[in-house]
């Protein structure tokens, strides 16, 4: 059976056409989620994210989506991307602290490093156990674009370096996997991403 | 970190143009058959100002730019006579990343910069700053150098950063188009006064030109246009020859 992809909508600041190309050119099969009930029916989830946590935060709960999103990424196979990694940790930093969806035991705080923020440009993923979400694309280039990081220890995917400095570019518990970087944006390597998530059985 | 190889493309409406000291024009493609172009060549990014758009205040014409991003699986950025969030909006439903802000912000109202940081995010914020050079400083001008500002342009670069921009594409009036190498104290000035990443464009006449402004003046990333607009040099010559003169750059696989 073909699965559903549910993609989190954030009205107006949420830009998540370049993510739906990318998914359909991958063969995947979205639906674009503005309703809790419309994310019991579906199989799998990706949470994009543009703004800031806190406003990521804030939207999901104007629109009655947080609570039944918490609940949901524990049980479904979800791809959280940019922000949308972020939010999956328990506390964010950004304008103020605010808790996120508790998928990880994480913290996310501002780069503090002596060079260009915010991070943007194509850059190395170094993958640090294996996962069928870098399946055929292990150490391959992404592009990021973000000024903030995840802080965690234990559920570390892969890490990548910029200006010395050594961050966490994705994460992975369970079914639950996080991405700093913009698979949307990332060539073809970005698209076997999406085919890998949405090949993944769970 | 590697340096970013960006293609510009200059539109008029529907088609790509190269102007000369942004006055004359002399058609190219249309842009998505650019953007095409430049992806499979392994572009780092494409950058697509609507030169028209500010100078007429007509609205950017959304269906070239849906079309152009069609199959840009790469960042794009988008620009020209954007005026407000519903702008920014529409170009992000029509498959933009970014939004490149000048006139509008420059002469009217900057505080557009902080609401439009403060809703998409700093990284989607990218202010282009058209700089001319008067004796030992830099007038920001708009609508393709030619409205004068009376505004320093390395003010200017620490106020956009301030206000929430997240990158600066500066083009300098005086070598766009020329071919002649880039205006280097600029792009080093610009640099060295803000945080945020800096993409310099305007000037690169052939490949130590690119080379020269990277040792230089060390930009986030350089944007080209009349070079591989007229065939001269594709994506991968550029990449191999900053390659193999010790500048990283992003491979070009697709």
């Amino acid at each position: 059976m073909r699965h559903i992809i549910g993609i989190i909508n954030y009205g107006m600041a949420g830009n998540i056409h370049s993510i739906i190309k990318a998914v359909e050119k991958a063969g995947g099969t979205l639906k674009v989620v503005n309703f809790k009930e419309e994310l019991k029916n579906v199989d799998k989830i990706i949470i994009p994210g543009v703004g800031s946590f806190k406003d990521a935060i804030s939207e999901l709960k104007s629109s009655d989506l947080f609570d039944t999103l918490k609940e949901q990424i524990k049980i479904k196979p979800t791809l959280g991307i940019c922000l949308g990694m972020q939010i999956l940790s328990s506390v964010g930093f950004e304008y103020g602290k605010t808790e996120g969806l508790c998928g990880i035991n994480a913290e996310v705080r501002p780069m503090l490093i002596d060079a260009k923020i915010p991070h943007m440009g194509f850059n190395t993923v170094d993958v640090i156990k294996p996962s069928i979400l870098f399946s055929g694309i292990e150490n391959k280039e992404f592009y990021f674009m973000h000024s903030y990081e995840v802080v965690n220890f234990h559920d570390v995917l892969s890490t990548t370096a910029y200006a010395s400095h050594q961050f966490v570019s994705s994460i992975q518990k369970g079914n639950l996997f996080g991405v700093q970087f913009h698979p949307e944006k990332s060539r073809e390597a970005g698209i076997r991403l999406f085919k890998n998530f949405i090949e993944f059985e769970g | 970190m590697n340096v970013r190889i960006i293609v510009k493309l200059d539109v008029k409406p529907p088609y790509v143009v190269k102007p000369l000291h942004f006055e004359g024009l002399k058609v190219i493609a249309t842009p998505a058959e650019l953007c095409k172009k430049y992806y499979m060549q392994g572009a780092d990014e494409v950058y697509y100002i609507d030169i028209v758009a500010s100078l007429y205040q007509r609205e950017i014409l959304l269906s070239h730019i849906e079309e152009s991003a069609k199959e840009l699986f790469i960042p794009f950025c988008v620009g020209g006579g954007v005026r407000s969030i519903e702008d920014f909006s529409q170009l992000f439903h029509r498959g933009a990343d970014k939004v490149a802000l000048n006139t509008y912000a420059l002469q009217e109202n900057p505080q557009i910069i902080n609401e439009a940081a403060q809703i998409f995010g700093n990284q989607a914020v990218v202010v282009n700053i058209e700089a001319k050079k008067w004796d030992n400083r830099w007038e920001c001008y708009s609508d393709c150098g030619r409205i004068q500002s009376g505004k320093d342009v390395i003010e200017w670069a620490k106020e956009v950063e301030q206000r929430g921009a997240g990158e600066i594409l500066l083009q300098s009036v005086d070598c766009d188009g020329v071919g002649r190498g880039f205006d280097l104290e600029l792009a080093k000035k610009v640099v060295q006064s803000v945080h945020i990443p800096v993409v310099v464009t305007s000037g690169a006449g052939e490949l130590k030109d690119i080379l020269e402004l990277i040792h230089y003046a060390k930009p986030s990333g350089v944007a080209i246009a009349s070079l591989l607009h007229y065939d001269k040099l594709t994506i991968s010559d550029i990449k191999n020859y900053l390659q193999q003169n010790g500048i990283k750059v992003s491979a070009c696989v697709i």
